[in-house]
C-alpha cells in the first residue's frame, strides 16, 4: 500500500477499550464539543435561490478569508473545522489561492448544480425517427461528433486529475472541477449518442488534434492547465458549438449544441476569472503563462490543420459537396476560424493580457487571415 | 512541460499547406469512407430516453470490450477508425476486470436521472423555524463535520483514477465523473447543514482520516475500489439510514434520504466491481483477501472514532440526558453491528464467502455491541 495509517485499529487496545467503555456506560469524552471553532448565523440571501455557498461566506468558514498561502490545513478536514494533531497529510500540490481561485467560483458551481441536464432524456431523440439526412450531411455530422467525443475525453480527464491535487480548503474550486468533469462526461455521451443515431456511426479519429490536445494533460501547474484548457481549448470549442448550432441539420442537433454551450460558457467563465485572478495576485506567473500559451496556441493551429474536421465543417456549412456548396462552406468556415481567434484574444485582453498579441504567432495568423478574408469579401 | 506535441504546427509547412488547400476548396475527404460500423441507434423505450444500453451494439458496445485492451491508448472514442499517429495517454488500467461492473452503465444513467440540488431541494428554512436543543445541534454539527471528511475522500478517489483508465471504458469513466459530482453534492449539503444550524463545524477525526487515507492511497484500482466504493460507501449508507431513522429535524431526514440514494449507487458499483473482478481473476482471490485483512482495520477507525460515535449516541437518543444517552448507546450498538454485518454480507456476495470467518472485525464488533 502506498500509505499505512499510523495505527492499526484492530491492535490499538486503548482505542478499542475506550469504545467499549462508551458503549457500555454511555460516558462520553465530548471533547469535540469544546472545539475552538466559530459559531455563525447564516441566512439565505434569496429564498428562491436556496441556501448557497455565498450565504455561508462568513468568517473562518468563508472563502473570502482563505489566505494566499494555506498553511494550516493539509488534511481531509473541511475548512473551518478544528484540526487536531495526528491527521494525515493529504499531499496537495496546490495550496496557494492565486494558483486556482476565480472570482465567482461558488456561483459557477451552484449554477452547474442547478443546470444539470440529462443526455438520455433531455434531448428529443424520438424526433430523429424517420429522419434520414443526405449521405454527405450525415457523414459530415458524424465526423464532427467523432471529433467532439475525442475533445470531451481530454476535457474530462484533465480537470479531474487535478482535483485531488488541490488543497481541501479550496472546497468551492474542487466542487466546480467535479461539476466540470461531469459536464464533460455528459458531452462525450451526447456526442457519441448523436453519432450513433446518424445511421453512419462514428467516423475517423483526428490524430493532429489528439497530438495537440495531449498537451492539456501535462501542464506543470493548475494555472497553466487552466489557461490551456478553460481559455484556449474550451474557448475554441465554445465558438465551435455556437457555429455548430447554426449549422445543425436538425432541431435535435440544435438542442444538443444549446445545452452544451451553457456548460462550456461556464467553464470558459471560470477560466477567464481565474486567469484574471492569477495575473493580479501572482504577477510572477505572467511570463510562465505566456510561455505556456505559446504552446497552447499550437492547439488552434492543429485544429485548422486537421482536415477531417475542417472538411466536415465546410460540408455542414455549405450543405453539400457541389461547387457552390463548398464555396459557401468555406466562407462560413473562414468566419468561424477567424471568430475563434478573435474571441481568444478578446478574452485575453479582458483578463489583463493585452500584450499577448505582440508575441503570439496565432495573432499574426489571425491578422493575415482576416486581411485575406476581407480581400475575398468575407466579413467577420 | 512533460509533453510537447510532435510538431510545432505554426511552422510546419506540410500541415499549413494541407490546411490552405482545403480552404481553397480542394477537399481530400480521406475520412469520408471511414471503416467503421454503420448503425442507427434508437431508444428501446422512449420514456426512458436513449440510454447507453441502447447503444451497446457491435463494435460500439461495451459488452464486446475485450478483457485486455491492447490497441487503444489514445483519446479515440470506442468504435471510431484509428488512423495516423495517435498519442499514448499513458493509461495504467487497461484490463476490463480491473474496473468493470455489469451495472455500470445503468448506474450512470440512474445517477443523472436522480440529480438533486442541495441549495434548493432541502427545506432549509425549517431548521430555523424549528430549532433543536443546543447539545443536539452540536452533535449534528460534529456528525456533519465527520461526514464532510468522508466525502472529501470519496471525491478524491474517482478523480485520482479516472485519467489513468483506458478511454475504451467510457461508461465506467462517465460513472466515475458522476461519482465525483455526487461526492461534491454531499460535501456541500453536509457543510451547509452544519453551518446553517448555527453550531459551526466540529473537530476533524484523526482516526477516521488515518483510515481513509490508507484506503484512498491503495496502489491498485480494484483494491481502492473495494475500500472506497464498498467499505466506505457501505458504512456511510448505514450511517445515513440510522440518522434518517433518528433524524432530529425534517431537514436532516431530507438530506439523509438523498444521501442514501447516492450511497446506494456507489455501494452497488463497489459490490459489482468486486464481483466482476473476482469472477474474471480467480487467481487474485487470495491477494484480495490479504488486502482486506490488512486494511479493513480502517473500518474500525471510522466507526469507533469519537467524532462519529458520540454524536451518533446523542442523535439516536435525542439528547444528553442519561435516559437519552442510554437509549442512544443501545441504538448505536445496533448500528455498529449492522455496519459490519452488511459489510461482511456484501463481501460474501461478491465472492469472498469465507471472509467473515477469517476477519478479526466481526468478533471485536460483537464484543463491543454486546457490551451495550
Amino acid at each position: 500500500m502506498a500509505y499505512l495509517s499510523t495505527t492499526n485499529f484492530t491492535e490499538d487496545k486503548d482505542f478499542i477499550d475506550k469504545w467499549l467503555y462508551t458503549i457500555r456506560t454511555g460516558e462520553m469524552d465530548l471533547s469535540w464539543m469544546k472545539s475552538a471553532t466559530e459559531k455563525i448565523s447564516p441566512e439565505e440571501a434569496n429564498p428562491r435561490r436556496g441556501l448557497t455557498y455565498r450565504d455561508l461566506n462568513l468568517g473562518t468558514y468563508g472563502y473570502t478569508d482563505i489566505p494566499e498561502k494555506v498553511r494550516a490545513n493539509r488534511s481531509y478536514a473541511p475548512r473551518g473545522a478544528e484540526i487536531p494533531e495526528g491527521v494525515p497529510d493529504a499531499q496537495p500540490w496546490v495550496s496557494r489561492k492565486s494558483e486556482l481561485w476565480a472570482f465567482n467560483t461558488e456561483s459557477y458551481y451552484e449554477e452547474a448544480m442547478s443546470r444539470q441536464w440529462n443526455a438520455t432524456t433531455d434531448i428529443p431523440w424520438e424526433h430523429l425517427d424517420g429522419v434520414e439526412l443526405p449521405e454527405v450531411t450525415g457523414k459530415a455530422l458524424s465526423q464532427l461528433m467523432t471529433f467532439l467525443t475525442e475533445v470531451e475525453m481530454i476535457a474530462t480527464d484533465t480537470p479531474a486529475m487535478w482535483l485531488p491535487r488541490l488543497n481541501p480548503d479550496f472546497i468551492e474550486v474542487r466542487s466546480f472541477i467535479a461539476a466540470q468533469a461531469m459536464d464533460e462526461a455528459r458531452h462525450a455521451e451526447v456526442f457519441r449518442k448523436r453519432a450513433l443515431t446518424t445511421g453512419w456511426g462514428l467516423m475517423q479519429a483526428s490524430p493532429i488534434n489528439e497530438m495537440a490536445l495531449k498537451h492539456l494533460r501535462d501542464a506543470d501547474s493548475f494555472s497553466e492547465m487552466s489557461v490551456a484548457l478553460h481559455l484556449v481549448a474550451e474557448g475554441n470549442v465554445l465558438t465551435m458549438f455556437r457555429f455548430s448550432e447554426y449549422l445543425s441539420p436538425t432541431d435535435v442537433d440544435k438542442k444538443i449544441f444549446r445545452l452544451v454551450m451553457q456548460d462550456e460558457a461556464r467553464h470558459v467563465g471560470y477560466g477567464m476569472q481565474h486567469f484574471k485572478y492569477v495575473l493580479e495576485h501572482f504577477p510572477e506567473k505572467r511570463e510562465v503563462l505566456h510561455a505556456h500559451l505559446d504552446e497552447a496556441e499550437n492547439i488552434s493551429f492543429a485544429g485548422a490543420a486537421a482536415t477531417e474536421l475542417t472538411e466536415s465543417f465546410i460540408i455542414l456549412a455549405g450543405g453539400g459537396l457541389k461547387k457552390e456548396n463548398i464555396e459557401q462552406g468555406i466562407r462560413v468556415t473562414t468566419q468561424f476560424q477567424l471568430k475563434q481567434m478573435q474571441e481568444h484574444f478578446e478574452r485575453l485582453d479582458k483578463c489583463g493580457m493585452p500584450e499577448r498579441k505582440e508575441r503570439s504567432k496565432l495573432y499574426m495568423m489571425y491578422e493575415m487571415g482576416r486581411a485575406a478574408a476581407e480581400s475575398a469579401g468575407i466579413k467577420l | 512541460m512533460a509533453f510537447y506535441a510532435d510538431k510545432d504546427y505554426t511552422v510546419d509547412q506540410t500541415v499549413l499547406e494541407a490546411a490552405k488547400k482545403v480552404m481553397e476548396g480542394h477537399l481530400g475527404l480521406h475520412w469520408y469512407e471511414a471503416k467503421t460500423e454503420r448503425i442507427a441507434g434508437h431508444a428501446s423505450d422512449s420514456r426512458r430516453g436513449l440510454t447507453y444500453k441502447d447503444l451497446d451494439v457491435g463494435s460500439y458496445g461495451y459488452s464486446n470490450i475485450p478483457e485486455d485492451v491492447r490497441t487503444s491508448q489514445s483519446m479515440v472514442s470506442r468504435g471510431s477508425e484509428k488512423v495516423g499517429k495517435l498519442p499514448d495517454m499513458g493509461y495504467v488500467v487497461n484490463r476490463k476486470s480491473d474496473v468493470w461492473s455489469d451495472n455500470v452503465a445503468e448506474l450512470y444513467e440512474e445517477d443523472k436521472a436522480r440529480r438533486w440540488v442541495p441549495a434548493t431541494d432541502i427545506p432549509w428554512n425549517e431548521l430555523h423555524a424549528h430549532p433543536i436543543a443546543p447539545g443536539l445541534e452540536m452533535a449534528c454539527a460534529q456528525l456533519y463535520t465527520f461526514l464532510q471528511e468522508c466525502q472529501i475522500v470519496s471525491m478524491d478517489f474517482p478523480s485520482k483514477w479516472v485519467a489513468l483508465i483506458n478511454q475504451d471504458f467510457l461508461e465506467q469513466k462517465s460513472w466515475m465523473c458522476a461519482q465525483m459530482l455526487d461526492a461534491s453534492r454531499l460535501l456541500e449539503v453536509f457543510r451547509k447543514r452544519a453551518l446553517y444550524g448555527g453550531a459551526g463545524l466540529g473537530r476533524a477525526s484523526v482516526t477516521a482520516e488515518q483510515g481513509l487515507k490508507e484506503w484512498l492511497w491503495a496502489d491498485q484500482f480494484p483494491q481502492g475500489s473495494v475500500s472506497i466504493n464498498l467499505s466506505l460507501a457501505g458504512f456511510l449508507l448505514v450511517v445515513y439510514r440510522q440518522v434518517a431513522a433518528f433524524a432530529p429535524t425534517n431537514v436532516d431526514r431530507a438530506i439523509m434520504r438523498y444521501a442514501m440514494q447516492d450511497a446506494g449507487r456507489q455501494t452497488a458499483y463497489g459490490l459489482g466491481q468486486l464481483r466482476y473482478y473476482l469472477k474474471h481473476r480467480p487467481l487474485e482471490v487470495n491477494a484480495m483477501e490479504g488486502y482486506l485483512d490488512h486494511t479493513e482495520h480502517a473500518l474500525l477507525g471510522l466507526i469507533g472514532s469519537p467524532e462519529l460515535l458520540e454524536p451518533m449516541i446523542i442523535i439516536c437518543g435525542g439528547g444528553l440526558e442519561k435516559a437519552q444517552v442510554d437509549q442512544g448507546r443501545i441504538a448505536t450498538a445496533k448500528f455498529i453491528r449492522l455496519v459490519v454485518r452488511e459489510y461482511m454480507e456484501r463481501i460474501a456476495v461478491a465472492g469472498l464467502a469465507g471472509h467473515a470467518n477469517r476477519s478479526r472485525i466481526p468478533a471485536m464488533i460483537d464484543r463491543i455491541s454486546a457490551s451495550a
